[in-house]
């Protein structure tokens, strides 16, 4: 049939029909580029919000003194002599900077027919007052109310038989100094409600009069910023990039099939993580939720932000459209491997993604009711998690770390897999130690369910904690065994230093300061000092982004040729390269220090002793965002001027590289014959690739033998 | 196991007491100001100097095979093995020794952190959004106050070598207990009583007879910080609290001048529980806006709707003890009662203070403030009737 | 692509052809089977997460549990659903080896009690179960008012026998009140009732409309020896539904 020679990013006939072809595609490269486009808009929003965090922390809320010259010192006693009685206090923060809020207030509005004549509403002693409508900035009085000489309105207070107060507005009368008639008589509440009785021709409504209350001071714009970055770059970000874009682009072209094993279960996955997408937004227009990502209970229960309840539903909803990700990944796996392929024939990144799919259909769905339960808690009152219903808040912790130290998992063990890929493919060398790395991912996600309390060390009983820190310890050692692999793939390599390849370096540069960080905090005595610190913050930051984010971009440069058709500037990618490798330890490894020296986190301000740590790490998240920028006009360019991508441009093995670049719409003209395994890259010239640039290594009798 | 974590621990407290309060250490950690914290700092440098040796190792070779194995035009990649089951033993076996002995060593002391020895002093700790309250065992709350960042808070000393045990819960969310001189951190709940205990190593302070307070030895170390190291709302970072360490006998001393207030004039005492008590975190003085209304000016001003209709001792003692009876329009009812937290003469003490606050009944605050000192002065006197000031 | 030959005598379980990037329909029945398995798994930890929630408080408040179980909830009710299920997981199985054998007839007729059986479920529920408990105030967390209500019976039942005045009113309320002993975590043990069996009726409820799909496609002779992949996976998901059941009915109930 004839589409099967176009590639998958060939428009249609017609405009219409091109934009029909990817709404209701089921095309799993498709889906994975709208993912794609999607996750990265998620990162810049995330970006954005914790740029918006490390600025407060740059000049965070305190409160300063400023002489009349305009120094400023943070304690009177280092002002010179002669200037400390004339000091001023100001306080400083870009987010503690006094907002002005609104109070609504009952009022009644006193009717000549249709025409607002008056409001009347009560005021903070108690009595009423009376406020004239204005119109073109002037105030006019429509029902010539009795006025003071500075125009405000005249009341006579009475008692009525109840002994209420009763106060009477009246109706001016310019032929004589006696009162004029009433035109309408007020009492106020002792709930500050006001009523009033209109005089003849008159009416009243009740109404509500919005009015500027005075500035209050708070940390809640920071509070919600860092809400806003953890919720966004866990939920909406880092769990579905590496998985749902690139593994969907992927997975199924580097096993040889056509697609996925449910490609409308795919689509449905995306339309879910849409949909989630959307509560998430509305969350932040609402307001903002101000719990931190972790929801902890009894907090999340009591604040009385509405948009809580709306984050923990796109994170429920979000959480179906992982598992569905999950599920049609193992299915495909196992089902729709190229006939030849074996278990251990795989790309080590189709394991990862195999052993991240098998997280995320088993941790997702208790995260799922961990979230329905505070969901009904805060629409309900169920008590279980409350402590003020005899509900346990530690309860909420175990269940909510149940799922999100997997989720960790989730995040970091796809970026292992593109690291295997990429190493190998840039420096043309077998993956040493295949089995290792591919049961690893296995033992990884084994045991990543067992680990969940050290997240707990200071709330949860001391037995548990001892427990639970010789799993943690467990967990480290197939993740060291991956990092020495890696290093060891590199011996005797072919080394091409590609924006990928330089990217494989910072991982595992940065990888490895987010692994070595790991024991300080599974030790039980010293993660009693370090936990909910800085260090910590710093940690999973190294982790995260240094592991899993610096994995994603490199991912992107490396499959970037095969997924758009086009070449990136090699030049400029290396140096966005370097700008967020630097960008990023400078921003984060100074928040080490900041944490053994008792930082602790989520806070919008600190002491004098931080500030220069704190300043620092601002300056490296300028670079880093300067950084991102940078690949941002790369990729811009590269899809609008870039140069057609060959078909293999960095003699890659896997069946990838085998295809078109962009891959045709059923991935392959026809199904591949597997005649090499994807890491043979002593024996084979890569297809597609100049063998004049391909030398092969001489091989004597005593060659060492495949795996 | 032990013996080697014994061996490994002697060796590197020694290092690590040679290296003490050199930069290397101040790089690092704070002061080390409890039992506990040389061992936690001892570890983390063995964790540290392990992960350093093994980070420099793996970069030698990343930045080493990345220069010589780099790409060149017409060579081949030379052969190499694709796996070395010894080596590969040796990776995995290697770093699970070395986890193996953190493991064991952190437990160690991480048990005989949670385990409070039985002659520990108990100090009761109370927490709420955002205040920090700690209950001295002769009854006392702090009066004393020290300027942390830029907050008047509570400020809290404890007697140097002795066991002290803290039981702690929390009024409303979850908070925690951190003090980064002495490595502990413990949660907070509410409805149920956590414990961390601690034997403080340093004095900081010293007992100031003319100053009638506690006052750091070294003026350039200004004492401890106790932090909520678990995120609780707005002003989650502004709950710090000065903590400071006295010899035991200046201690006592300190200690009873926290208990007794009778020494104290009505206005004054006033400020100071209600800064203690953390009114000021929503109530302003100066008529500014916060989360409840201000104190300024509101004396004798009408409240429709409370009980006596305007704001008075009995409108003050209610307020403060039962707050949800009345609350005032376009306010929420967020305030917790203080039934059993606060003393008779406290009330009164922050009833005068409102009363003071007002330029008209300043006066009439300040007679009778002296009024009460004398009072309580001569014991013969009548005691005085709260309410007789405003029948005047 | 193996199409088969367009025959209008077909029936459309004969002509099925799988999808295009299956290589034969076996691997696609076997692929959604495992599908199934895995989003079966999903369901079993769902609830997982109210059986932990369930058996931490059980732990916490063991004396509370058993009362609170005895005083709101009704095992003959309870039993009498569990017995339904079973006979609609019998009936669904008998409706796939009708479809194994070709026989639409059988197959509706199985497929039509499973309704059935899932109706009588959800009708005993909301009747009989819920309802009640609505209208008494038995109710999850902060709507939880059965002590009042309680108490409210307990004196009209004291007014209507006070007029023979055989047994004083005071004696008749207070035997009537010392058969109930409200506990300090009725809510809670209430809360996790009421959100768990909700949450496994609302899947009865999910279940009667993919029963009801496959009966339509029963009905257009969409299954039969060769291929009913999806007839099986509702009964999968079917069997799922009632063991859930027949694990939160003693647990809430009879425990």
């Amino acid at each position: 049939m004839a589409h099967h020679d176009v590639s998958y990013l060939a428009p249609k006939e017609t405009f219409l029909k091109t934009v029909m072809s990817w709404v209701y595609t089921i095309d799993h490269k498709k889906i994975g580029l709208m993912y794609l486009v999607a996750v990265l808009l998620m990162f810049f929003l995330g970006g954005v919000a914790a740029m918006l965090v490390r600025a407060q922390l740059w000049e965070p809320t305190r409160t300063v003194f400023v002489s009349e010259d305009g120094s400023v010192y943070m304690n009177p006693a280092e002002a010179p002599e002669g200037e400390r009685d004339s000091l001023k206090t100001e306080t400083r923060g870009i987010f503690f900077q006094p907002i002005t809020t609104y109070v609504s207030r009952p009022a009644v509005n006193l009717l000549s027919g249709s025409t607002v004549g008056a409001v009347i509403t009560a005021s903070q002693d108690g009595s009423p007052s009376v406020s004239l409508p204005e119109s073109d900035g002037q105030t006019s009085n429509p029902l010539n109310i009795a006025l003071t000489d500075d125009g405000s309105p005249i009341f006579t207070e009475t008692t009525d038989q109840r002994g209420n107060k009763v106060w009477e507005l009246r109706r001016e009368n310019p032929d004589s100094d006696e009162p004029g008639p009433v035109l309408a008589s007020i009492t106020v509440d002792g709930r500050g409600n006001p009523s009033a009785e209109a005089g003849s021709g008159l009416s009243t409504r009740k109404t509500t009069i919005r009015e500027p209350g005075s500035t209050i001071t708070t940390n809640n714009i920071y509070n919600r910023m860092f809400s806003l970055h953890g919720t966004i770059m866990v939920f909406l970000f880092i769990i579905p990039s590496i998985p749902a874009a690139l593994g969907n682009i992927f997975l199924p072209i580097m096993i040889g099939a056509k697609d996925v094993a449910f490609p409308r279960l795919n689509l449905m996955s995306w339309y879910i993580y849409v949909f989630g997408g959307i509560f998430a937004l509305y969350s932040v227009i609402a307001g903002g939720v101000e719990t931190g990502w972790t929801f902890y209970t009894p907090y999340s229960t009591t604040t009385d932000w509405g948009s809580v309840t709306s984050m923990l539903l796109a994170a429920f909803i979000l959480g179906f459209s992982s598992i569905f990700t999950g599920m049609n990944f193992i299915v495909t796996v196992h089902k729709l491997r190229v006939p030849g392929m074996g278990w251990f024939d795989m790309p080590l990144f189709i394991w990862a993604l195999y052993a991240t799919a098998i997280i995320q259909v088993l941790a997702t769905p208790v995260l799922g009711i961990t979230l329905m339960m505070l969901v009904f808690e805060r629409m309900f009152g169920i008590g279980i998690f409350d402590p003020a219903l005899g509900g346990d808040p530690v309860l909420f912790q175990h269940f909510f770390w149940f799922y999100s130290h997997p989720a960790v998992y989730i995040m970091i063990l796809p970026a292992f897999g593109v690291i295997s890929e990429m190493l190998a493919v840039h420096c043309r060398k077998r993956i040493f130690g295949y089995r290792a790395i591919a049961f690893s991912s296995i033992a990884i996600a084994a045991i990543s369910f067992l680990v969940w309390a050290h997240h707990m060390f200071t709330a949860a009983s001391p037995v548990a904690n001892v427990i639970f820190s010789a799993l943690t310890f467990l967990v480290a050692i197939p993740t060291a065994i991956k990092v020495f692999n890696w290093i060891a793939t590199m011996y005797k390599g072919s080394i091409a230093w590609t924006t990928p390849m330089l990217y494989s370096a910072f991982f595992l540069f940065c990888f490895t300061i987010g692994g070595l960080t790991g024991p300080p905090l599974a030790t039980l005595s010293t993660d009693i000092h370090l936990h909910d610190t800085y260090f910590v913050v710093a940690h999973f930051h190294y982790v995260m982004m240094g592991g899993t984010v610096l994995a994603f971009i490199g991912a992107l440069h490396h499959w970037w040729p095969k997924f758009t058709g086009k070449m990136y500037n090699e030049f400029w990618g290396q140096i966005a390269g370097w700008t967020v490798f630097v960008g990023f330890n400078v921003t984060f490894f100074i928040q080490f220090f900041m944490g053994t020296q008792g930082m602790p986190r989520r806070y919008a301000t600190y002491s004098p002793e931080f500030e220069l740590m704190h300043k620092i790490s601002t300056f490296g998240s300028w670079l880093l965002a300067i950084g991102f920028l940078i690949h941002l006009v790369v990729f811009a360019h590269s899809v609008f001027a870039g140069r057609k991508a060959p078909r293999n441009p960095w003699g890659g093995l896997s069946l990838e590289w085998e295809t078109e670049s962009p891959p045709l719409e059923h991935n392959f003209a026809r199904e591949p014959v597997l005649t090499h395994g994807p890491y043979d890259y002593d024996t084979v010239v890569p297809p597609h690739y100049d063998p004049a640039l391909y030398p092969l290594p001489e091989r004597s009798d005593n060659a060492p033998s495949h795996h | 196991m032990i013996d080697l974590i014994n061996t490994s621990s002697s060796i590197i407290n020694t290092a690590s007491g040679a290296l003490a309060d050199s930069w290397w250490t101040r790089m690092w950690f704070r002061h080390s100001g409890s039992t506990f914290a040389p061992s936690t700092d001892a570890l983390y440098y063995y964790i540290f100097f392990i992960s350093a040796f093994f980070f420099v190792l793996l970069m030698g070779l990343l930045v080493y095979f990345g220069i010589k194995y780099r790409r060149r035009p017409g060579v081949a990649a030379p052969l190499s093995p694709a796996h070395n089951t010894k080596l590969e033993i040796a990776w995995s076996v290697i770093p699970a020794i070395l986890f193996a002995v953190m493991f064991f060593w952190g437990a160690r002391s991480y048990l005989k952190m949670v385990v409070s020895p039985s002659d520990s002093e108990v100090i009761q700790v109370s927490v709420w959004r955002w205040q920090w309250e700690w209950v001295y065992p002769n009854g006392a709350t702090p009066i004393q106050n020290e300027k942390v960042n830029d907050r008047e808070m509570p400020f809290f000393a404890l007697p140097v070598d002795t066991n002290v045990k803290f039981v702690m819960s929390s009024q409303d969310v979850i908070h925690s207990f951190y003090i980064p001189e002495f490595r502990i951190k413990r949660d907070c709940f509410p409805n149920r009583y956590t414990t961390v205990w601690v034997r403080p190593t340093q004095v900081t302070h010293r007992w100031d007879e003319d100053l009638e307070k506690a006052v750091p030895i070294d003026p350039r170390n200004p004492g401890y910080y106790l932090f909520c190291a678990e995120y609780c709302g707005d002003q989650h970072s502004q709950m710090a609290n000065r903590v400071a360490v006295l010899t035991r006998t200046d201690y006592q001393k300190w200690l009873e001048a926290q208990a007794d207030t009778s020494s104290i004039p009505l206005i004054e005492l006033g400020l100071l529980v209600s800064r203690n008590n953390g009114c000021f975190a929503c109530h302003s003085v100066d008529g500014s806006r916060g989360s409840a209304p201000t104190w300024q000016n509101i004396w004798n001003q009408p409240r429709p709707g409370s009980r006596d209709g305007k704001v008075d001792f009995n409108y003050v003692r209610e307020s403060i003890l039962e707050p949800g009876v009345f609350v005032v329009p376009g306010w929420p009812n967020n305030m917790m009662s203080y039934q059993g937290r606060i003393t008779d003469r406290e009330i009164l003490a922050i009833a005068t203070y409102i009363q003071s606050l007002n330029p008209e009944f300043a006066a009439q605050a300040q007679e009778f403030s002296r009024q009460e000192m004398e009072a309580q002065e001569s014991e013969d006197a009548d005691p005085i009737d709260p309410l007789e000031p405003e029948m005047n | 692509m193996t199409s088969a030959p367009k025959d209008k005598e077909l029936k459309p379980w004969e002509a099925y052809i799988p999808q295009h990037h299956w290589r034969n329909a076996t691997d696609e029945a076997e692929g959604a089977k495992l599908g199934m398995w895995l989003f079966l798994s999903t369901e079993v930890l769902l609830f997982a997460g109210f059986f932990c929630a369930y058996a931490f408080f059980r732990l916490l408040y063991p004396e509370n549990w058993h009362d609170a179980s005895r005083y709101y909830l009704d095992w003959e009710i309870g039993a009498a659903n569990t017995a339904v299920l079973l006979l609609s997981s019998f009936t669904i199985v008998l409706a796939i080896r009708a479809a194994q054998q070709g026989n639409r007839g059988m197959m509706l007729i199985h497929l039509g009690i499973t309704q059935l059986c899932a109706a009588f479920f959800l009708i005993v529920k909301l009747g009989w179960e819920y309802w009640p408990k609505i209208r008494d105030g038995k109710l999850p967390g902060i709507f939880f008012d059965y002590p009042a209500v309680y108490a409210q019976r307990a004196a009209e039942k004291a007014m209507i026998v006070a007029p023979d005045a055989i047994i004083p009113a005071a004696q008749v309320a207070g035997d009537y009140a010392s058969t109930f002993t409200p506990g300090a975590h009725d809510h809670i043990f209430l809360s996790i009732y009421w959100i768990s069996t909700a949450t496994h009726g609302f899947h009865v409820l999910v279940g009667m409309f993919v029963i009801g799909w496959a009966m339509w496609k029963a009905y257009k002779w969409h299954y039969g020896p060769r291929h009913y992949t999806s007839l099986e996976n509702v009964g999968l998901y079917w069997h799922i539904v009632d063991i859930i059941w027949i694990f939160l009915f003693p647990l809430l109930y009879l425990v």
